[in-house]
């Protein structure tokens, strides 16, 4: 007998299951079908299941919709058939057209200013004085707050009666009144692109911190003794190196800019006039509030499109990354 | 002019030191300002003059907010929605992440790829369809709903998370409990899982951060408050009132992160490695 049968005959667990019917030994089932060659399939299935019922199902059936008219509040209509006719529309409807502008400046400088921060912040990182790793915890916090939560903080710093941030502005000299950043067209977009910079930093700053801290020592040591500046370090040692973690970061960060309307939902509502409207908020208002399930799906389908061509990129470059 | 070296030592030095001061301090004032708030009186937040610190420090918000009806109910739903998410995604995560960290099988690189691309799809065009078979299968304003679609977009990151974990396991250690005799499962249960225990707890972490903090599903399948997970009744406690409620707010926003920073701290070791680790490899 092996050691392990002895320690189970002593757990309490064992003395149960002596007194099982043979065919109950559920344990003993898994076990002898886990030595099958079945076993790797068993495993994968319900996880594929799920993925079938909760993702694959209803991308499809999304698609199938945008293909039809279906509108809750007019239940009258049913779900006719109208092939691209709600796309055809698209191209004719100002509001997206504006929403694809709002959504291009919304993610590009949603992504990049983060990025900066985060690469500046993980370069400090890397140097490893005292408390950084106490820094690189506490960072963290924004990316984990749930975003009602940070919608509010922000809303309550730029208040236009209440908040501190106007408040110490005006002392610095630098605002001569309260500026109601979210009710103005100007500021609006501005003031959210904050927002997204506070709760984006802290990814960007943890994946580069963890690509640089790949990145061999010895490389640049020997870069120092062929007397490398520390610019031309960071150019011809550091920038190469990090390309593949940069661009990875990028892609999966610009894809969940532009599938979330979170900020918008809380903090403007795609306002002032249509100044945040971005298209996630528009497909998110036109499924929510007016119910139009066909013209929503429509929206959401351009939006895959835009988003595949980012994975696109996203694949190949972590595909050359693998080699 | 040219810096000396112990000059441009001294130069980073300070740069360094200056940059992760302002990391910190971006990353929390919002945070401190929030829970400088909560405890102060709604006078004392609308005044001519800003009040920095609280003059009068009370926790009668926290007090307020947890008398309301409604307050237990919506963090209840939510308790129960994060648990139920969890255990789903920890339990069918973990089966298919041996599964792929153990086996090669025709398909295997496909499936691990449409895993990940699975994030690209937009959450809105899964929204549509997902209220339409919910409403089918009277799903709406359910917990077990909810959990289910946020198993959406949370079990290919367990998954991938957990394979991280498993391949970092030699299989040695595995066969050798084979050859004691022990069975596969049984070699799962009693050698990787209690090996991977870090990593597992670090993903349910993350998992339980998410479902937390998930808004946008939730706000489209529940359509009372009986169902309303916390974000969303906080989000709609804005909408009833002209005059925000701030002290209020901030509390809630206070009660809705307590959780996460505990969680953060316990699991702080193994949760940003795992980050990481996705992240890289990812």
């Amino acid at each position: 007998m092996t050691a392990t049968s002895v320690e189970e005959r002593r757990s309490g667990l064992a003395l149960l299951r002596s007194y099982w019917p043979a065919w109950l030994d559920v344990f003993g089932w898994v076990g002898r079908i886990s030595e099958t060659r079945y076993w790797a399939w068993l495993m994968l299935l319900p996880g594929f299941l799920l993925i079938s019922v909760v993702i694959f199902y209803p991308v499809i059936s999304g698609v199938w919709l945008s293909l039809h008219e279906y509108n809750l509040l007019r239940p009258a209509r049913g779900q006719p058939f109208v092939g691209l006719q709600q796309f055809i529309d698209l191209l004719e409807d100002e509001r997206f057209w504006l929403s694809l502008r709002n959504t291009a400046y919304f993610g590009v400088f949603n992504v990049l200013n983060p990025f900066t921060l985060g690469l500046v912040i993980a370069l400090a990182l890397k140097r490893a004085v005292r408390g950084a790793g106490l820094v690189r915890t506490l960072i963290l916090m924004p990316w984990f707050m749930p975003s009602v939560v940070a919608g509010h903080m922000w809303a309550l710093l730029l208040d236009s009666r209440l908040g501190v941030i106007n408040d110490i502005l005006v002392k610095l000299g630098l605002l001569e009144s309260y500026w109601p950043w979210f009710a103005r067209t100007e500021t609006a977009m501005p003031a959210i692109l904050l927002v997204g910079l506070w709760r984006g930093f802290p990814f960007f700053a943890l994946l580069l911190l963890a690509g640089l801290q790949s990145i061999s020592q010895e490389m640049y040591e020997a870069a120092a003794v062929d007397g490398a500046n520390a610019l031309s370090r960071f150019r011809h040692i550091t920038i190469p190196l990090l390309l593949p973690v940069i661009v990875v970061a990028i892609t999966l960060r610009t894809i969940a800019v532009v599938n979330s309307p979170d900020l918008m939902i809380i903090l403007t509502g795609g306002g002032p006039g249509l100044a945040t409207h971005v298209l996630s908020f528009y497909a998110f208002q036109t499924a929510y509030a007016a119910f139009d399930f066909g013209y929503a799906a429509a929206l959401s389908v351009v939006m895959l499109g835009i988003l595949i061509f980012f994975t696109l990129i996203y694949l190949r470059v972590a595909g050359v990354n693998r080699d | 002019m040219q810096l000396s070296f112990r000059g441009t030592q001294r130069l980073y030095r300070f740069l360094t030191a200056a940059v992760l001061v302002f990391a910190g301090i971006f990353a929390l004032f919002p945070l401190v300002w929030t829970g400088l708030t909560s405890l102060k009186q709604n006078t004392d937040v609308i005044t001519a003059e800003m009040q920095y610190l609280p003059h009068n420090p009370t926790l009668e918000n926290y007090f307020e907010l947890w008398s309301r009806k409604s307050f237990v109910t919506l963090f209840g739903n939510s308790v129960v929605i994060t648990f139920m998410t969890v255990s789903l995604c920890l339990l069918v995560g973990t089966l298919a992440a041996y599964a792929f960290s153990r086996y090669r099988f025709t398909g295997r690189n496909a499936a691990l790829v449409g895993f990940l691309l699975i994030r690209m799809f937009p959450m809105v065009l899964m929204l549509i369809p997902l209220f339409i078979i919910m409403r089918n299968l009277q799903l709406l304003n359910t917990r077990v709903g909810l959990a289910l679609a946020y198993t959406t977009f949370l079990l290919p990151i367990a998954t991938w998370m957990l394979k991280g974990f498993f391949d970092a396991i030699p299989p040695d250690l595995e066969d050798a409990a084979r050859i004691d005799g022990a069975t596969r499962a049984g070699a799962i249960v009693r050698v990787v899982l209690p090996l991977a225990a870090p990593g597992v707890a670090a993903t349910a972490v993350l998992t339980a951060i998410a479902a937390w903090n998930e808004f946008l599903f939730a706000l489209m399948f529940t359509t009372n408050e009986a169902s309303q997970t916390w974000p969303v009744g906080l989000h709609l406690l804005v909408g009833e009132e002209f005059n925000l409620p701030w002290g209020l707010l901030s509390a809630g926003g206070m009660i809705s992160i307590a959780p996460i920073i505990v969680f953060f701290v316990l699991a702080q070791k193994s949760l940003v490695r795992g980050l990481m680790q996705g992240a890289v490899k990812g």
